[in-house]
């Protein structure tokens, strides 16, 4: 499903930085992955390469298939909006939209009909038990809410990939677990390919798969038949 | 200091655009205060040049308005004995017939005496001519020319000049060419000498002069002579210094100096305003570098110093950009506002350099950069109130709070009702402008809650053209109503000003074309001068009978108007056969009764006023009016009052028979010829100029030609309107590129969001031209809003300070449609570059961007 091939990602600035040094790897569908290491090994820039947000200096990133480079922006755009869903630290909602509003803006973008998107995003905020705060602003919720938005709004598309950039760095240890919970539970039933980057070992420990990075380099990749309990699933 | 090279410096640079469209604030104002004014003062300047190297050693003149006076006035004042030497003079301006050239002044002069007072200094050969100046007069068709006019045209002596005179083209020799000298550099070099009764017969003047250019006698003083002369030659006759007609000049073109004013004056505090925004913008966007600041120990005066110093330099920068740019266009300005004096006021002139005062430059100078402190003075205080803990908070400080809506909603309100109030209870001057300031400062008082109100309003409907791109650009407006309103206000009062400049444009179209169709009614006009302002060409009073007798033409009327002093002011006679005129133009007088003013008029027993002369001068209907002419004092009731646009200054309407009387005039400057039932326009005007080809220079133009050139003219007076539309264009263009710039920074995290999630470039740019067109749009609500009543005032202006005319209100409805899709193209434009470094920015940086 996501392919890396020999994918170097520098910065040039006063001091040349090398992000990401090297890397090949290939996550299968429907794959639940954690990616790992400290700050500054890479692991952001991985997720960035990987969802189309940012461009390798060289070697080739293939997301479904589609190699990345030298697509224009808008087909990168495209593909992103077809076959991505980005979780944030932060969130990331817009903070002048309701739940409903920022669940439905990839559909919007999409040019789906209006009471479609509605029909959908309400759905989804049902999914993430939401559903008595569909008018909500984000700065209404809490700060696990607010991330079960942000999931909601990833999931919109239902697509074959989900990216998640330290998704319960955030938030305090239960509402973390059960953040997590969510992601397991939705992975589970939705089957979509899931890369996780986290500091957390515990959030690691959950995915069938962990990669270790140092220094834009893997130094490890773990792979377990079983995974960790990720705790209560919500809504489970 | 310190603080300014550690903080500002490095801030103006990492925002080079939003820092050059600060100093374009300035450099705008400062631009249109230099140019217009430079502008103005360099046409003051070439006309009171060319008075005064004309002038030579002149020390009095005598004259009596524009209308000229009986040659024998000459030795009447010749016999005073304060008077040493007094030489009669002709002035006329005439086309020069050479393509390119324009119009040429001919100056008639007694060879004879005229050498006392000014210099011919010919070159070298020629003198033989001046030496003998029965030369001269013994040839009628001499000629001298400036070696500048003889230099350009390749003329050399005793080559042949054709020059337009009254009797048509006639052809000249040139008898002499003067050296470059003060006398020969006059009227930008385009000046001829004639003998002075040459000139007499060849521009129609009968038996008169235009003045008499005296030296006073040595052991008297100017003064003196004045007196004696004063009193010698009676109120009909004004007795000067040639200064004296630069101030008439300046009396005469009084209210176009006004509304070059009034539109400078209004870009300085469009460029306050840009400033202002810019800064307002700087505030909120540094809070919390302040917050910082404040934190390690800066006081609230150390950063309220900091914006000030900041605003200083800006306003210095923008001033020295602004004095440069306005000395460029002043040139242009200049020339346009020649052509306009000459075209309306009919006196040519030509002001070939430009004269930079070191006082208009200094003055702008330091407007500038008062302008620019005055501009940044809340936002300084704003950032020195800065709470180093709430610095941090990001956005909360860009909304209103409803304390301060409530203070705004309040201080509106009190404004409104003194405003009001200014109007209802007093008929002071001063009152009424207090009462216009205070409307505006409710209008900016209520900007930013009215916007927020409007960009609530129209949120749902942009949702609904583009759910996304729609919302998010209402909502970067709800989020930020300082910064959107400042963009706002700014556009609101520029388009105030043009609403409102239109609206009395329009109103005075409709007057003019009203005046028109009544008072202008004859089938054609016969007119010595191409241009009708012109009045140094006139026919002789016998015409009016060739021209009666010609197959068509069923009635002809003799029009014979002139500028003249009246308590200190030029104002124009018009002279006609007011029982004819009665016959063929019925105008309902603004006061009196119709068919009375026109009887008693006619019979020379009262005099009809224009609307503008008895406003301006206080006229009442029934008052005795007292004219000063050459042959004594006109003392006739006020019998009318009505509409008439054939002067700025106003005018009065006499009979011809009292102006033959006072004035020992019967020349005409113009005949109004109406055809006999069943003649043919076309053809009867091809008779008349059958009639006279060869023989005397004559224009006929049709009722169409005279009013297209009216209303040519008209389009020129009002050409300062396109000025400020492209003043309000730019307002629109920096103010919204300064909003947008600002906006997308804020933003920047919110358009990496929308990327991630799927945004296409499309997308993000309609995102961006929807604030941009949403900022206009609701610029123009309140534009619209604060222009009609701003164009109240205006009118109120026009009438009680400017023009003397009463204006009906009619909102410019055509203005106000040409705007919107101006403003909103230019909005669009503006937003282009700020939408594409928006698609371009880092998706990577925007996310981690806080």
């Amino acid at each position: 499903m996501i392919d890396l091939d020999h994918v170097t990602r520098q910065f040039d600035g006063k001091r040349r930085v090398v992000a990401l040094d090297d890397v090949s790897l290939s996550i299968p569908r429907g794959e639940m992955v954690s990616i790992i290491g400290p700050s500054g090994s890479g692991k952001s820039t991985l997720l960035n390469l990987v969802g189309g947000l940012d461009r390798p200096t060289s070697g080739q990133v293939r997301v479904a298939g589609q190699a990345l480079a030298g697509l224009p922006d808008d087909e990168l755009t495209r593909v992103r909006r077809d076959s991505i869903g980005f979780i944030f630290q932060f969130f990331n909602l817009l903070p002048t939209l309701s739940c409903l509003e920022n669940v439905g803006l990839p559909l919007h973008l999409r040019g789906w009909p209006r009471a479609k998107v509605r029909e959908r995003a309400t759905e989804l905020l049902e999914l993430v038990q939401l559903t008595d705060r569909l008018q909500h602003l984000p700065e209404e919720l809490s700060g696990g809410e607010r991330q079960r938005v942000a999931i909601a709004r990833a999931l919109s598309i239902y697509p074959p990939i989900l990216l998640a950039d330290e998704p319960t760095g955030n938030l305090d240890t239960q509402t973390g677990a059960d953040i997590l919970a969510l992601i397991s539970d939705l992975h589970a039933r939705l089957g979509s390919t899931v890369v996780i980057v986290t500091h957390d070992m515990k959030v690691a420990g959950s995915c069938q798969r962990t990669i270790a990075l140092r220094d834009g380099r893997v130094v490890e990749d773990i792979r377990r038949s079983r995974t960790a309990p990720p705790g209560k699933v919500v809504g489970g | 200091m310190q603080l300014l090279v550690l903080i500002s410096w490095p801030y103006f640079r990492k925002h080079i655009l939003r820092t050059l469209l600060t100093v374009a604030g300035i450099v705008l104002g400062v631009a249109v205060f230099v140019g217009m004014h430079t502008a103005n003062q360099s046409v003051l300047f070439a006309f009171n040049r060319t008075v005064d190297r004309i002038a030579g050693k002149t020390e009095l003149q005598v004259t009596a308005g524009e209308t000229g006076f009986d040659e024998e006035v000459l030795e009447r004042v010749q016999s005073a004995e304060s008077v040493r030497v007094a030489v009669p003079m002709i002035e006329a301006v005439v086309d020069s017939q050479i393509p390119g050239e324009g119009s040429l002044l001919i100056l008639g002069v007694d060879m004879t005496g005229d050498r006392s007072l000014r210099e011919y200094d010919l070159e070298s050969g020629d003198e033989a001519v001046i030496d003998d100046p029965l030369v001269f007069l013994a040839q009628p068709d001499s000629i001298i020319l400036t070696s500048e006019f003889a230099g350009k045209n390749h003329f050399t002596v005793n080559s042949q000049v054709p020059l337009g005179t009254a009797f048509g083209v006639r052809r000249f020799t040139v008898r002499g060419i003067m050296k470059s000298s003060g006398l020969s550099s006059a009227f930008g070099g385009n000046l001829a000498i004639m003998d002075i009764y040459a000139a007499q017969k060849m521009f129609g003047r009968g038996r008169t002069f235009d003045r008499i250019d005296i030296a006073v006698t040595p052991g008297r003083t100017i003064a003196e002579a004045r007196e004696e002369l004063r009193a010698l030659l009676g109120p009909g006759f004004q007795v000067d210094p040639p200064s004296g007609r630069g101030q008439q000049f300046e009396a005469m073109t009084a209210a176009y100096s006004m509304m070059v004013s009034i539109s400078s004056l209004f870009a300085l505090f469009i460029g306050m305003f840009i400033i202002y925004n810019a800064f307002a913008i700087a505030v909120t966007q540094r809070r919390a570098e302040i917050g910082i600041l404040r934190a390690l120990g800066a006081t609230r005066g150390q950063i309220r110093r900091l914006f000030l110093v900041e605003s200083a330099v800006t306003g210095l920068v923008g001033s020295i950009g602004g004095l440069a740019f306005g000395l460029i266009i002043a040139r242009g300005i200049a020339a346009s506002i020649g052509d306009l004096i000459n075209d309306v006021y009919g006196v040519a002139q030509r002001a070939d350099e430009i004269a930079t005062s070191p006082m208009l430059l200094g003055l702008a100078l330091v407007i500038g950069i008062i302008t620019s402190i005055v501009a940044a003075f809340i936002p300084a205080r704003q950032a020195a109130r800065v709470d180093p803990v709430q610095a941090l908070q990001k956005g909360k400080y860009q909304v209103l709070s409803a304390g301060e809506n409530r203070v705004r909603a309040a201080l509106a309100g009190i404004f409104a009702v003194v405003s009001v109030a200014c109007l209802m209870a007093s008929s002071s001057r001063v009152v009424f402008y207090i009462g216009f300031a205070l409307a505006i400062a409710v209008a900016l008082l209520l900007a930013p809650l009215l916007s927020l109100a409007l960009s609530r309003a129209i949120r749902p409907l942009l949702k609904w053209l583009r759910p996304v791109e729609g919302a998010l650009a209402a909502d970067s407006l709800i989020q930020t109503p300082r910064r959107t309103s400042a963009s706002v206000a700014a556009l609101m009062l520029s388009l105030a000003v043009v609403v409102a400049f239109g609206g009395m444009a329009g109103a005075s179209y409709s007057s003019i074309i009203d005046w028109m169709n009544t008072a202008l009614n004859p089938d054609l006009f016969v007119i010595p001068s191409q241009d009708l302002t012109i009045r140094t060409l006139r026919f002789p009073a016998e015409m009016a009978q060739e021209l009666a007798a010609l197959p068509g033409v069923g009635r002809v009327q003799r029009v014979r108007n002139a500028r003249i002093m009246f308590r200190g002011t030029p104002i124009m006679v018009v002279a006609t056969e007011i029982a004819s005129l009665s016959e063929t133009v019925r105008r309902p007088p603004i006061e009196g009764d119709a068919d009375a003013m026109y009887r008693l008029t006619a019979a020379g027993q009262g005099v009809m006023v224009s609307e503008n002369l008895a406003q301006l001068q206080t006229l009442k209907l029934g008052e005795t009016l007292e004219i000063p002419a050459p042959e004594g004092v006109v003392r006739l009731p006020i019998v009318g009052i009505l509409v008439d646009y054939s002067d700025q200054q106003g005018t009065v309407l006499i009979d011809r028979t009292v102006f033959e009387r006072y004035w020992r005039d019967d020349s005409v400057n113009a005949f109004r010829v109406y055809l006999a039932a069943g003649a043919d326009v076309p053809e009867v005007k091809r008779r008349i100029l059958e009639r006279y080809a060869g023989e005397r220079q004559v224009f006929v133009l049709t009722n169409t030609e005279l009013k297209a050139y009216i209303l040519r003219i008209t389009d020129q007076w009002f050409a300062l309107t396109s000025v400020q539309i492209a003043v309000a264009v730019l307002v629109a263009i920096l103010g919204i590129v300064n909003t947008l710039t600002v906006s997308i920074t804020d933003r920047r995290r919110e358009i990496g969001v929308l990327k991630a999630v799927g945004a296409l470039g499309g997308q993000i740019r309609r995102t961006i031209w929807m604030e941009a067109l949403s900022v206009a749009t609701l610029g123009l609500v309140l534009g619209f809003a604060l222009g009609a009543v701003n164009l109240y005032y205006i009118l109120q202006i026009v009438q009680h300070d400017i023009a003397g005319m009463r204006l009906d209100y009619i909102f410019p409805v055509s203005v106000t449609l040409a705007l919107i899709p101006t403003m909103l193209a230019s909005s669009f434009i503006a937003a282009i570059w700020p939408a594409e470094s928006a698609v371009r920015g880092s998706l990577v940086e925007a996310l981690e961007y806080e």
